[in-house]
């Protein structure tokens, strides 16, 4: 179990790198220029 | 063997083939998603239809017990397992854009507001956390570990710490565990509690940001509320990972002093390294909404994005969250997380209760 868990998410988190952060804030921002340009318009819900 | 290895890792060097194989787990979460959306609509329209009185049960109910349906009962093929992993990135990109639905001024007031109550909560529960493991004879890291997942953001804190303080993977094993399966419990013990007790939204969600440590079950527990208390409840928990750089820190310092660690070189290069950089994106969109850089209609559209990447999000928790491992724990461990986990999310209900008295939230 010890490993199983750790491991899980370590290994994760290696899988994406230190950058995960990064990535999540480089992809909102592109989305929301995408919004801003009109390229993505009327995102319904 | 040796193509099968040579296969492997082709796709770990091309990123084409890293971010394919992300695709059928994303697709499996978009289709929790989407069943648990359509669940929740067809509900709605039938008991509107038949004029019959039904509590409302959210899309986040469904998508995580579709998750944990899918998690617990069956082998989820090795193939969806990268994409199912995304579920924190989609988390992290759902609270930058979740800045579209915060102007600064409300955020100078939450912060305000949630700032003083974390530093309290951090405090308070740390002290807690170290009595209650002491109490229960817990080895000295495991302690530091519970308290600092329980105080600040849970999973990501324990793995920030274990390299600072140099803690071994049985006992991280122990507090990711217990921390998880807290989490699971909070997924409905909170929203059953702020119901009974009648809770605004403001001071629900202050309270499950402040009480629920892992990222993606407070925002869960905040939006299985309601969908406003689920924003508060992010803003708090976002205010609580911004401290973990300095809680780790502090823990490092007092393990090198000990002999037990590495020694610190640059602390300011330490706290930016730990930093959760989303913080940052989400106050850029914030004040570029706040500015008028996007109009009305486009607000709208961020917001609603935020709320898709919530979704894949809160399927990806159901995933994620398996049963039969969380039971083989340590019993000391959990007792300890339960009972400390307990106190913290009395110690906080009352905080917000004041809070809610001086303030009005």
């Amino acid at each position: 179990m010890a490993d199983e868990v750790v491991q899980e998410t370590v290994v994760k988190k290696s899988n994406w790198g230190l950058n995960l952060d990064w990535w999540a804030v480089l992809v909102a921002l592109a989305l929301a220029l995408l919004v801003r340009v009109g390229w993505l318009q009327h995102i319904s819900w | 063997m040796a193509t099968a290895a040579l296969a492997l890792e082709n796709e770990r060097q091309n990123p084409l083939l890293r971010v394919a194989a992300l695709i059928p787990g994303i697709l499996l979460l978009a289709a929790i998603g989407l069943a648990a959306k359509w669940i929740e609509q067809s509900i709605n329209g039938y008991t509107k239809a038949h004029h019959i009185v039904f509590p409302n049960i959210e899309y986040v109910l469904w998508a995580i017990v579709i998750g944990l349906l899918i998690g617990n009962l069956m082998k989820v093929p090795a193939i969806f397992q990268a994409g199912i992993d995304t579920y924190e990135f989609w988390l992290k990109a759902g609270i930058v854009l979740l800045g579209s639905r915060f102007l600064v001024a409300d955020i100078r007031k939450l912060t305000g507001i949630s700032l003083v109550l974390v530093f309290v909560e951090i405090g308070g529960s740390l002290l807690l956390m170290t009595a209650l493991g002491k109490a229960f004879g817990l080895r000295p890291k495991l302690i530091n570990l519970l308290a600092i997942g329980s105080s600040v953001c849970g999973v990501s804190a324990i793995i920030a710490s274990k390299g600072a303080i140099d803690a071994d993977d049985e006992d991280s094993s122990f507090a990711i565990a217990a921390i998880l399966a807290l989490g699971a419990i909070s997924l409905v013990a909170f929203p059953a509690i702020g119901s009974a007790l009648h809770m605004s939204n403001n001071a629900y969600g202050l309270w499950a940001g402040l009480a629920v440590d892992n990222t993606a079950e407070a925002t869960a527990a905040g939006a299985l509320f309601s969908d406003a208390a689920g924003k508060v409840a992010v803003l708090t928990k976002t205010c609580r990972n911004a401290m973990i750089g300095f809680v780790v820190l502090g823990y490092a310092i007092y393990w090198a002093r000990k002999g037990q660690a590495g020694v610190i070189g640059n602390k300011a290069a330490f706290l930016w390294q730990k930093f959760p950089k989303f913080v940052l994106g989400f106050l850029v969109i914030s004040v570029a909404v706040s500015l008028g850089t996007f109009n009305a209609d486009q607000v709208k559209s961020l917001a609603n994005l935020s709320r898709w990447a919530f979704l894949l999000t809160f399927a990806g928790v159901g995933l994620r969250t398996n049963f039969r491992v969380l039971s083989k724990q340590g019993l000391r461990p959990f007792v300890v997380g339960v009972m400390g986990e307990v106190l913290i999310a009395v110690l906080t209900l009352g905080l917000v209760i004041g809070a809610n008295r001086i303030w009005t939230l």
